[in-house]
């Protein structure tokens, strides 16, 4: 895979440490997919902004806070959406208003809505009949195999719980042997062992030389199963690569502690001193606000110097966790 | 297409939208047979205008296709299931087409019924009126139905517009401004049915069979054409 987002420079290079320009060559020789300089807009909002990858076999994860442009992003590698600029083209072809590229191509949209009164297995036969399979039939009962829900098949799809009907739509999206996948978020609502099923599927799918993208607003999620990541925030193209360099980024960001303590002004000078601390402000409430970019350091030192100054520490939190805080740093980057 | 046209049968056979429709269409005929039995009954042209032309073509005809054909489309573009049809392989009026013949199929026997014993009722058993009315209305069937399809792809509303379309324009300013008859539904199904059987629907403006024919034709082919070509351009939700 390569990158080329014009808004925000990639991070780091893929973890197989390939030198950026032979990358580039080498991705572009198998670029299933190919996303040029692509954005969307409605109205003066701009959702999606001068995006360019492309994307070869394997899985690629398209990682980015909720309301990134994500979705819109896939919408538009499907055809789903009009580019508003750019071109997305799959196996070469342009993937807009080209329905015979959907034979080829397998799509899961981030709607979990379905036809309550269809039997899964009715559900899944009219996608393989809308396909074009040979054997509907035979392609069905594989497809729900895949997914292993074989048991509930006979059953109204408006009966199920929220994780079978992704896994039944999983089986839809399967049914006529994709060698492109494209998944937005499709592990909402799947419990905890229906996702090791799911990532174990996945894997498998790509190791037979599929290509893969899939969706997520859940950093450990993709980091699992993606071999390669792609970070949209702000409808932007943020990082790019391996998912190591990706987190090598994010162990190097500095990090906001807040620490309470009986005797803030005299723990702020001492504190001051650790080499895992950059900075120290007390903020009015009389907390210490700690710039850290050592933070596993820091939960050493702190405690053993309150320790050795005599100072109870009361309350020590992060203030930045969040997700939109990570992806935020890394754009600013 | 046989896939598009079975789920879409599913979806349209609702049993509370049914209902309606039986409802619906069960007026125009308990409204003739009460008419009928009643020795103040109007003259045959106020019949024919007030009962068949405004009430059964102009209002009844279309509410019952109006219900079914805007949800057609409209309600897979609202719960954003509409993906799973365009995400096929085939050419997009491969999906419209099922969808309008779908619409069709389920209108069609409570506008038939409707609009049979409506007329066998209201000509005292005229097989030649009945005959005309009955292809007329059918005709109507056909052209509201494409354009309610169409405006279930071009708006979330499309119920809405569409009773709108019905009141004011195939109700009232069609029916009272003679200079814009042309453009409506009703004024080709009436004609068709006056064409058919030159006896009946004398006091309405006169277009001859052929030419009404040619209208139901070109109303049904260019609303499945914008259809498809909506479905080609539109962003699927």
């Amino acid at each position: 895979m390569s990158t080329n987002g014009s808004a925000a420079p990639a991070v780091g290079t893929p973890a197989t440490g390939v030198a950026p320009s032979a990358l580039s060559a080498n991705a572009a020789a198998s670029a299933v997919i190919r996303v040029e300089h692509v954005s969307r807009w409605f109205g003066s909002v701009v959702a999606v902004s001068d995006v360019t990858f492309d994307i070869g076999p394997g899985i690629t994860g398209l990682l980015g806070p909720n309301g990134a442009g994500k979705t819109t992003l896939l919408r538009m590698m499907t055809g789903l959406a009009e580019v508003s600029d750019g071109t997305v083209t799959m196996f070469g072809e342009p993937v807009r208003d080209n329905p015979p590229l959907y034979r080829r191509v397998g799509v899961m949209s981030e709607h979990e809505a379905v036809y309550p009164f269809l039997k899964g297995r009715d559900f899944v036969r009219m996608m393989a009949r809308l396909r074009g399979v040979e054997d509907p039939e035979a392609a069905t009962e594989k497809a729900i195999g895949l997914v292993d829900l074989a048991a509930a098949a006979e059953l109204p799809m408006g009966t199920y719980s929220r994780g079978m009907r992704q896994r039944m739509r999983l089986a839809g999206t399967l049914v006529h042997d994709p060698e492109v996948l494209i998944l937005d978020e499709p592990l909402n609502g799947a419990d905890p062992r229906q996702r090791v099923h799911f990532q174990a599927l996945l894997k498998r799918l790509a190791g037979e030389g599929r290509t893969i993208v899939l969706s997520s607003h859940i950093l450990e999620e993709v980091e699992r199963i993606a071999q390669t990541v792609l970070l949209i925030v702000n409808g932007k193209l943020a990082a790019s690569g391996g998912f190591r360099a990706i987190r090598a980024a994010l162990d190097k960001r500095p990090y906001h502690v807040r620490v309470m303590a009986d005797r803030p002004r005299e723990l702020a000078a001492a504190v001051v001193r650790l080499d895992s601390v950059d900075a120290v402000n007390v903020d009015p409430d009389g907390a210490l606000i700690v710039l850290s970019r050592k933070v596993r350091e820091l939960q050493v030192e702190l405690p053993r110097l309150a320790k050795e100054e005599g100072i109870s520490l009361r309350r020590v939190e992060p203030l930045d966790d969040s997700l939109e805080s990570v992806f935020g740093y890394l754009v600013e980057r | 297409m046989g896939a598009v046209y079975s789920l879409t049968l599913r979806q349209l056979s609702g049993r509370w939208r049914l209902v309606i429709m039986t409802v619906l269409a069960a007026l125009p005929v308990v409204f003739t047979a009460v008419v009928v039995r009643d020795s103040t009954a109007p003259f045959i042209e106020e019949f024919e205008t007030i009962v068949l032309g405004t009430m059964l073509v102009g209002t009844i005809s279309p509410l019952i296709v109006v219900a079914i054909a805007s949800v057609a489309f409209g309600n897979e573009v609202e719960d954003s299931t509409l993906a799973n049809l365009t995400l096929a392989p085939i050419p997009r009026w491969q999906i419209v087409l099922p969808k309008l013949a779908a619409s069709v199929t389920v209108a069609l026997p409570f506008i038939l019924v409707s609009a049979l014993v409506t007329s066998w009722l209201a000509f005292n058993h005229d097989v030649l009126a009945t005959w005309a009315v009955t292809v007329g209305a059918l005709a109507g069937l056909l052209m509201y139905a494409s354009v309610f399809v169409w405006l279930g792809l071009v708006t979330r509303h499309a119920m809405a517009a569409g009773l709108l379309y019905i009141v004011l324009w195939e109700g009232f300013f069609s029916g009272y401004v003679s200079g814009i008859r042309f453009l409506s539904i009703r004024y080709y199904s009436i004609a068709l049915m006056h064409g058919l059987d030159p006896r009946r629907f004398v006091a309405q403006p006169n277009v001859g069979l052929g030419a009404a024919v040619v209208v139901a034709v070109a109303v049904c082919v260019l609303f499945a054409f914008l259809s498809t070509r909506r479905l080609r351009r539109m962003d699927v939700p």
